[in-house]
């Protein structure tokens, strides 16, 4: 194992951008899965259908 | 078991579920190991010194973009022929991460020509040829997003991404056919490759690394695609995100 000179022997800027870069897009990418989940979450929690047990209820309540 | 059953969107999510930590995780690992191999014992290449630890990023990447793609019109193509919804929400989920990885590929290439080739980017074919599968990769996302009735966009996407697909053997055998500026390829199936083991290995373990990121994130989105276009079925109700 060596250490990696940190300046990349003047190269730094590029080797450096490229992988800013790529973990930008990266985290981007992740960042904005989550939110579109989060999203469809909340979407689901503020439309839900017809509490099931009162439907049950009214069933039993015909057929009884 | 019957694994037909995983066609159906319905029984795919909760399988999708279960899939994607025995991705994540060992993406993260082999990205760490990768960039390990590839900073700490590569050494530095006696022509371009430490400018070449870009192609740790870079050819992963690249080639991500070309098999993504490939996957794309092969989902797009099956969902359109065979009418099954599951694969063309497939092809919509790998449009976003392919064109990711073809956007870091372009990125990473114009930050390696400059400091070895002097420029940040030249109209040679295989530069050409990768730009164009990002407008692909931006075509195809465009196109189903303008159309309304997701079956209709899945038919028009599969059509876009089918005819694309003449673009990824130009891509991959632009250096050959063309006299281009872009070196010819590193790694050949059936020769030995020319560069030193080390360097290999970093370059394999981070193709895994984005193989497995992206399996994970396309099932992710896969996920979200089904909720998205099955909101109405009842079961997804009591199954959560």
């Amino acid at each position: 194992m060596n250490w990696p000179d940190l300046s990349m022997g003047g190269y730094g800027f590029y080797v450096w951008g490229s992988y800013l870069f790529s973990l930008i897009a990266i985290v981007w990418e992740v960042v904005s899965l989550k939110q579109r989940k989060k999203a469809l979450v909340k979407q689901q929690q503020s439309s839900k259908p017809v509490p099931t047990p009162v439907l049950r209820g009214s069933i039993n309540e015909t057929t009884s | 078991m019957n694994i037909y059953k995983y066609a159906s969107p319905a029984s795919f999510y909760p399988l999708a579920g279960k899939l994607i930590p025995w991705f994540a995780i060992p993406a993260a690992l082999l990205f760490a190991t990768g960039l390990f191999v590839g900073f700490f014992i590569a050494p530095t290449d006696f022509q371009q010194g430490d400018a070449y630890r870009i192609i740790f990023i870079h050819v992963p990447a690249a080639w991500m973009g070309m098999f993504l793609y490939i996957l794309m019109a092969f989902y797009a193509g099956i969902g359109w022929a065979f009418n099954a919804r599951l694969s063309s929400m497939m092809a919509s989920s790998l449009a976003i991460t392919g064109a990711m990885f073809t956007a870091i590929s372009l990125v990473t290439g114009a930050l390696w020509g400059k400091p070895t080739w002097g420029t940040w980017w030249v109209w040679d074919a295989r530069m050409t040829s990768t730009l164009i599968l990002l407008f692909l990769y931006i075509g195809f996302i465009s196109l189903q997003a303008a159309i309304d009735d997701p079956r209709r966009a899945d038919r028009a996407g599969a059509i876009l991404a089918l005819v694309g697909v003449i673009n990824v053997p130009i891509i991959y055998f632009s250096v050959q056919w063309w006299n281009t500026l872009h070196q010819g390829a590193t790694i050949r199936i059936l020769q030995k490759p020319t560069i030193r083991g080390s360097m290999l290995a970093a370059l394999l373990i981070m193709l895994a690394a984005c193989w497995l990121y992206s399996v994970a994130v396309v099932l992710i989105r896969l996920r979200c695609i089904i909720l998205e276009r099955e909101q109405n079925a009842s079961r997804f109700a009591e199954v959560g995100v």
